[in-house]
């Protein structure tokens, strides 16, 4: 049964009241999970880019979230950098490094390009650790109360709408990107290089764009994140985190902007679910990421689009 | 009167390590035209096409297009200017839509103009293509859910969406049936003789290429051992020897 244009618009629109009402219905904790699950969006969205649209392996995600916390973070905190600014700023950074590293291996491919970028990741995180002067090396670093556009973030209610907005922005853009000549530059990449040559794709550019796109993605969730948070340590800046949202994109679906969400969503609530378990949380999602990549190479979204026809989920 | 050639080949010498595929080989091509280039399986044809995408670099020779070198173009160039190919072995971009795959076909086009649509003409564009190829049901298949030959004429659609000057087809015949064997001559024919696109044709289908054919080149383990028009070429001794001779095989 194919779902239909209004039964489509019909569920949106009560999504978006849910996700409007949702902060005068429930407890603190629910929209700190909330706030968090649209951090994990805009992440999934940005891995998905590089690795579920054009087939790249990169596995440094996680260095630019936490470039665009601690960018965000020091900004705001030490040189009292508006925080709308901070996280354009910590945008751009992660985008340039992100270029950077893009720049430099585009010659790589699979396994050589995951390897590669898992040992940036790993290189970063190693800086966020050991760079004292600048992020308080390994004992964290406090993140300052931010107040935008003349109201102050003290909670995390103060920023979920903010949060929401950000996030929906984020996921039309993607949407808008992948129906653009970029997004099926990013496709035919993924798909075939010498046809993407053939038909005028500059492929060595394309691929360098993806990373860069990927890396401003990742480096927003984190200057948002930094936004009503009041903590950030480099642990959580490991590759586990990585895998983390890897995990996500391919529970959901790879090249499927829907099974990003989605996925965000399952695994958000997993990683919540073993918080009280934090040294099971590698191998479970390891587990999840290999049986699903056997047994279900389309994700929840592919399941989803073959159960009820093509129009379901795209 | 001279015309000039629309595609120029000259001394063309391509290497594989110790291996040479194309030796000194030279071939014009004439504006307007059908012209075949045949051969034995691993005589250098699609090794040619390589070159003339600028996918494969020659260690000697030049191309010239259109009265330019093509040595300076990067293998992203040759769609912009007007050079449009198919692949003997499928390079479908499987995992997306039938109508997506000449979406961006239409994207190279469209570069080449300067120009913009928005999703819904594009897309219109592009089903308007997949009628005339007769792909049009097909549509919102996955690539790779179609038999070969339909993916076969896939790759063509994709490659007419750049709306080439000249077309570089690669077997393009193969896996297809009769009945579709003469929908792609007709097409063809109707693509050189009204809209003057100049094709070059590789082809093992001797009917195909006897009947739309202005000019056939032969190639012979790298080597133009043949050319001229289709009745010379047939009679042509050394290519009865080489190629024809083996026809039964040869489809291979
Ligand atoms: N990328 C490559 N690497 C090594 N050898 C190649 C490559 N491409 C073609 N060859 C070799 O060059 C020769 C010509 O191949 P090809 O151009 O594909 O022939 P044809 O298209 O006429 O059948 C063959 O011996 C083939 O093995
Ligand atoms: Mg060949």
């Amino acid at each position: 049964m194919p779902i239909t244009l209004p039964a489509k618009l019909g569920s949106l629109a009560v999504a978006l009241i849910a996700l409007i009402v949702l902060p005068h219905l429930t407890t603190g904790y629910v929209v700190y999970l909330a706030n968090l699950m649209l951090i994990y969006i805009i992440l999934a969205l940005g891995l998905n880019i590089l690795i579920g649209e054009t087939g790249q392996f990169g596995l440094a995600h996680v260095a630019f979230y936490g470039i665009g916390i601690y960018t965000t973070a020091i900004l705001a905190g030490r040189f009292d950098v508006p925080f709308p600014v901070a996280i354009v700023a910590g945008m751009l950074l992660a985008g340039a490094i992100g270029f950077l590293l893009g720049a430099v291996s585009f010659r790589m491919r699979d396994i050589y390009l995951a390897l590669s970028t898992f040992a940036f990741g790993e290189a970063m995180q190693w800086v966020f650790k050991s760079w004292d002067d600048v992020t308080n090396g390994p004992n964290g670093m406090r993140i300052p109360q931010a107040s935008m556009f003349g109201f102050r973030i003290t909670n995390d209610h103060d920023a979920y709408y903010i949060v929401l907005a950000v996030t929906i922005v984020v996921v039309l853009a993607t949407v808008a990107l992948m129906r653009s000549r970029l997004g099926r530059a990013f496709r035919a990449v993924r798909e075939s290089e010498p046809a993407a040559l053939a038909l005028g794709v500059n492929v060595r550019l394309t691929k360098v764009i993806a990373f860069t796109l990927s890396a401003v993605y990742a480096g927003l969730a984190g200057g948002v994140y930094a936004s009503f948070s009041s903590f950030i340590h480099p642990d959580s800046l490991g590759f586990t985190t990585t895998i983390l949202v890897l995990t996500m994109i391919v529970v959901g679906g790879l090249g499927s902007i829907a099974g990003a969400i989605m996925g965000a969503l399952i695994l958000g609530l997993i990683q919540e679910l073993l918080r009280q378990a934090p040294s099971y949380q590698e191998i479970i999602y390891g587990v999840i990421l290999i049986l699903f990549m056997m047994y279900a190479p389309k994700g929840v979204a592919g399941a989803i689009k073959a159960r009820f026809g093509r129009s379901a989920a795209k | 009167m001279t015309v000039t050639p629309f595609l120029s080949i000259k001394n063309l010498t391509v290497k594989f390590g110790g291996l040479t595929a194309v030796n000194d080989f030279s071939m014009d091509v004439m504006p307007g035209s059908i012209h075949a280039l045949i051969g034995p399986n691993g005589a250098g044809k699609s090794t040619v096409f390589n070159c003339i995408s600028r996918y494969y670099q020659p260690v000697s020779g030049d191309i010239l297009f259109q009265g330019t070198s093509l040595m300076q173009t990067p293998a992203h160039g040759t769609a912009i200017r007007g050079i449009a190919r198919t692949f003997q072995n499928l390079e479908l971009f499987n995992g997306i839509s039938v109508v997506e795959n000449v979406m961006v076909g239409l994207d190279a086009a469209l570069k080449r103009d300067g120009k913009r649509l928005s999703p819904r003409q594009m897309r219109l564009e592009a089903e308007a293509i997949l009628e005339r190829t007769g792909l049009a049901d097909y549509r919102n298949e996955q690539a790779d859910a179609l038999d070969f030959g339909h993916q076969k004429l896939l790759e063509l659609s994709r490659a007419l969406a750049v709306r080439p000057k000249l077309l570089l087809l690669d077997e393009p015949a193969a896996g297809l049936r009769n009945r579709e064997i003469a929908a792609l001559d007709r097409l063809l024919v109707d693509l050189v003789r009204k809209e003057g696109l100049t094709v070059i044709l590789v082809e093992h289908v001797m009917q195909l290429v006897m009947s739309i054919s202005d000019g056939i080149t032969v190639l012979s383990f790298g080597q133009k051992i043949a050319e001229g028009l289709p009745a010379e070429v047939r009679q042509n001794q050394q290519v009865i020897e080489a190629y024809l001779g083996r026809e039964g095989g040869a489809a291979a």
